[in-house]
């Protein structure tokens, strides 16, 4: 047994021991040293979350305060939500566009990414302000703010684009798996069911972690883009020039480019997830960090993207490309196989990624319109409408309309129309009443 | 006014409804205010449970019917201008439109208006327990007066506010919860503080319920909430809640209440909580506590989050073992004031060396014979904690001892504190489960 340990355990529990009083009068909240940590047990202690304060003279030693990392440690532990929400952004959609403004037009188009960075700056910082000074998502304000019919518009253009956009991220697997060689049949279902599962079974804490991890495919696009030997000289041209052609085409991407990098459902993802995850005001300082490198780093790899398939399919004459799987299986002969590769590896990742959190967005747009419980910790007893809603979505059916069987089950108590409405009501009541009273056994403690 | 009684409106077909005087002159209605619980001694009735079924304010009546007039102007006309209220013409009939009082939109910013304040509003249906949106409102005519009487959370009131009540009327009500188990919330701590226009019913409830249920809120609405309540009842309802939440509510009370509620709430938990702080938030808490419980927290603050030490509470209660029974019941009286966990009285050598000898339960206290002295009836065969082991492990103990708490030590076996089952069960339990883990014996 060490004399440390005696040292703490003989002292009374409202005295200091001699090592702590002597310091008596620092007025700090100096850290504790490892040494000094490693002499309050007998074991070591490795979490040094401690520090030395000085309280009303006296100085003491205190657990748990957290002394705040530096650095990039401290850079990789603010990355969260908005990095999620806009890597998210660049989906198989995405990724597709890209590569065609890139085929089709080189490096003309890179500009478009700088200003629209700007814009999707400003939009996602605005949402995730909005999720850390109310504490509540985005289509929850839109009901209180603008009522019902605007909120139910909202929910309904979502719910089409998500369903539509959920579609097309399984089909992004499908076709980046099928780049390897591998039944597109067998791993749809299999991702499908993974990513449910991740959703319904785990912890916020944990989905966010992965979802994070899954950004690091996107790490690809720059390698690509580098073994595409890109001229580096035309790429800040088009980055710093804006170039504008009366080309329909030309325009049609223009405006592509802006739609598949400011989506709704990354504003609704951002906000939901940032309210889930307790972020309050106070503390919403980091959380723009986050969503400020989360913008750049997403439209930085969407510029990659831009850059991959200018420097080869455009220089090379492949211009016709509509999907990402085009784009990957066009830059085999030009950028060599391993090009492709890496292309095939991001266009997997980014569909998964999407695919994740695409049903969770639509669900917490739909739970905040009918108030409905949300949350990924809350299991199915907890927030059994979100966890339907984000199956549903997943399994890409149509939810069940509620049934109103009411008409029929009043229509018996009451000839007229408003005799049956307030039957109906008292009946209710009645019902409501003798609910409480045969319950009153479990809810004796509440007297209401 | 004429018109009968017992009538249902809902606030989605009557805001609809024209104002028409005598002289026929029209307006079309804007929103309704009704009257508010002004003052904090009848919202302290209302919590006790001789309260009537019965109170004024568990149905507000409507006060007054907003409205512009033909400049654009806002008016609030007093109910009592009303004659009656033509359902079929869809009219408010009224004496004289002229009678409204010009009105400014920002005098009205306290007031409780149905349209812009509890309509869509995120609600607490105390009865079934859930946090639910007030999809449609409705109101019954008593005597001429009409009332605030439930509010429609079910997805028939969308349908009948989208098609104007031609499809689910009153009939679609299925979801109906009565006013008067409603609590309103409007997302700030300091209207909670002004205390007007509250049910205050959900102090009725029990401190974990209450936390479950602002668990489903936005976090300014869950501070709200903890504001309502009495702060003893404040403080278990806090202890309930998971500790990001605490951090999260915590942050957004006052200085005064939170200095409060770190005061009532069980030492063990205070400490948690200010473990969470920033140090200068902690620092400051700490100099502000009352002398016993700011050392008590120091004291517990001082071990390692993952030892013994860190998870126990200090705030136990302990005899000296030469005294009788009867003596031990004199002195608990007193102890049991101030002490958080009473349900096993813990025996020492001496208040001052506090060297554990054995355990009491509260059952053989009160069994037992006055006369009989205590270290007769104490277990001296008590199993411990040290107070540096690792936490993991001596939770795992705790449970599987299935006691309601086990004594931590020092060395020379000086008693420190209690780790209770709540503890070791929080301490163990996966993350999305500690929060729900019961808290029953701190």
């Amino acid at each position: 047994m060490s004399e440390s340990r005696t040292d703490v355990t003989n002292t009374s529990p409202l005295t200091l021991p001699p090592d702590v009083s002597k310091a008596a009068g620092a007025s700090g909240l100096e850290p504790l040293t490892s040494d000094e940590i490693r002499s309050v047990t007998n074991r070591p202690i490795t979490r040094s979350h401690s520090v030395r304060m000085s309280v009303r003279g006296r100085s003491v030693r205190l657990r748990g305060m957290r002394r705040q990392p530096t650095g990039l440690m401290r850079l990789l532990l603010i990355l969260g939500p908005g990095l999620v929400a806009a890597s998210a952004g660049n989906d198989a959609g995405g990724i597709a566009t890209y590569a065609s403004a890139g085929a089709k037009y080189g490096y003309d188009l890179i500009w478009v990414m700088i200003i629209v960075t700007v814009s999707l700056a400003v939009v996602q910082e605005m949402c995730a302000r909005l999720g850390a000074a109310t504490g509540r998502g985005l289509l929850d304000l839109i009901r209180e703010r603008f009522g019902i019919g605007w909120a139910l518009f909202a929910v309904t253009v979502i719910l089409l684009a998500n369903f539509g956009l959920v579609v097309s991220e399984f089909v992004g697997v499908g076709a980046a798996v099928e780049l390897f060689g591998v039944n597109k049949y067998f791993v749809i279902p299999l991702a499908a069911l993974v990513l449910w599962y991740l959703v319904i079974f785990s912890s916020y804490d944990k989905v966010e972690k992965i979802f994070l991890s899954m950004t690091l495919v996107f790490f690809a696009y720059p390698i690509a883009a580098f073994m595409a030997h890109p001229k580096l000289g035309a790429v800040a041209r088009g980055a710093f020039i804006p170039t504008i052609r009366s080309d329909p085409d030309y325009l049609f991407i223009l405006v592509g480019l802006l739609g598949t990098t400011i989506t709704p459902y990354m504003q609704l993802f951002q906000q939901s997830s940032l309210v889930e995850k307790g972020v309050a005001r106070r503390h919403y300082g980091a959380e723009r960090v986050d969503t400020y490198v989360g913008v750049v780093f997403s439209n930085l790899m969407s510029i990659f993207m831009i850059i991959a398939t200018a420097a080869t399919l455009y220089v090379s004459g492949s211009r016709d490309i509509d999907t990402a799987a085009d784009a990957a299986k066009a830059l085999e002969p030009v950028a060599g196989h391993a090009a492709q590769a890496l292309f095939g590896v991001g266009l997997l990742g980014a569909s998964l990624l999407a695919g994740a959190v695409l049903p969770l967005a639509t669900a917490y747009a739909i739970s905040e319109v009918f108030g409905a419980p949300k949350g990924v910790n809350l299991d199915f007893r907890r927030a059994r409408f979100l966890h339907d809603l984000h199956c549903a979505h997943r399994a890409r059916r149509r939810s069940r309309a509620d049934s109103e069987s009411s008409g029929r089950q009043t229509s018996a108590l009451g000839a007229s129309p408003k005799r049956r409405a307030a039957a109906r009501y008292t009946c209710l009541h009645n019902a409501a009443h003798q609910r409480q009273t045969l319950d009153g056994r479990t809810r004796q403690h509440a007297h209401i | 006014m004429t018109s009968s009684s017992g009538r249902i409106f809902a606030l989605s077909l009557l805001r609809r409804f024209h104002l028409v005087d005598a002289q026929n002159r029209r307006a079309r209605l804007f929103d309704l205010k009704i009257a508010q619980q002004e003052d904090a001694d009848n919202s302290a009735l209302k919590t006790t449970q001789s309260a009537t079924s019965e109170d004024e304010f568990d149905h507000p009546p409507v006060t007054h019917i907003l409205f512009h007039d033909a400049e654009k102007k806002l008016r609030a006309l007093e109910w009592k201008e009303v004659e009656s209220v033509e359902r079929k013409a869809k009219e408010i009939r009224v004496r004289d439109i002229e009678a409204g009082v010009v009105t400014n939109p920002e005098s009205l910013a306290k007031d409780v208006l149905l349209e812009r304040d509890v309509l869509d509003a995120m609600i607490l249906d105390l009865e079934n327990r859930r946090a639910t949106r007030a999809n449609d409102l409705l109101l019954k005519e008593i005597d001429g007066q009409l009332r605030l009487e439930a509010v429609d959370t079910g997805f028939g009131a969308i349908i009948r506010r989208l098609t104007r009540g031609k499809y689910m009327g009153l009939r679609g009500a299925q979801h109906i919860s009565d006013w008067k188990h409603v609590e309103f919330l409007r997302g700030d701590a300091a209207d909670a503080h002004a205390g007007a226009g509250y049910n205050r019913r959900i102090a009725r409830l029990p401190p974990g319920e209450i936390a479950t249920l602002s668990n489903l809120l936005p976090y300014l609405h869950a501070a709200e909430l903890l504001t309502l309540l009495p702060d003893p009842l404040a403080a278990d309802t806090l202890e309930a809640m998971s500790p990001e939440r605490q951090l999260q509510i915590f942050e957004e009370l006052d200085e005064a209440q939170g200095l409060q509620l770190l005061t009532l709430m069980a030492p063990d938990n205070a400490a948690d909580l200010i473990g969470r702080l920033q140090p200068q938030n902690a620092k400051r808490f700490l100099e502000r506590l009352p002398q016993p419980q700011r050392d008590r927290l120091i004291e517990l603050l001082r071990y390692p989050e993952t030892t013994v030490g860190g998870i126990m509470t200090n705030d136990v209660a302990f005899l000296p073992e030469n005294i009788t029974v009867a003596e031990a019941r004199a002195r608990l009286r007193e102890v049991f004031q101030s002490s958080d966990f009473v349900y096993l009285i813990y025996v020492v050598a001496d208040t001052e060396s506090r060297r554990l000898r054995g355990v009491v339960s509260l059952r053989q206290l009160v069994v037992s014979d006055d006369n009989c002295a205590l270290k007769q009836i104490m277990d001296p065969y008590v199993s411990t904690l040290h107070a540096l082991s690792s936490a993991n492990e001596a939770a795992y103990r705790v449970i599987s001892s299935h006691l309601a708490a086990m004594p931590v030590v020092g060395d020379d076996r000086r008693l420190l504190g209690v780790v209770t089952v709540d503890a070791a069960v929080a301490q163990v339990a996966p993350a999305t489960w500690s929060a729900q883990a019961p808290r029953v014996f701190t």
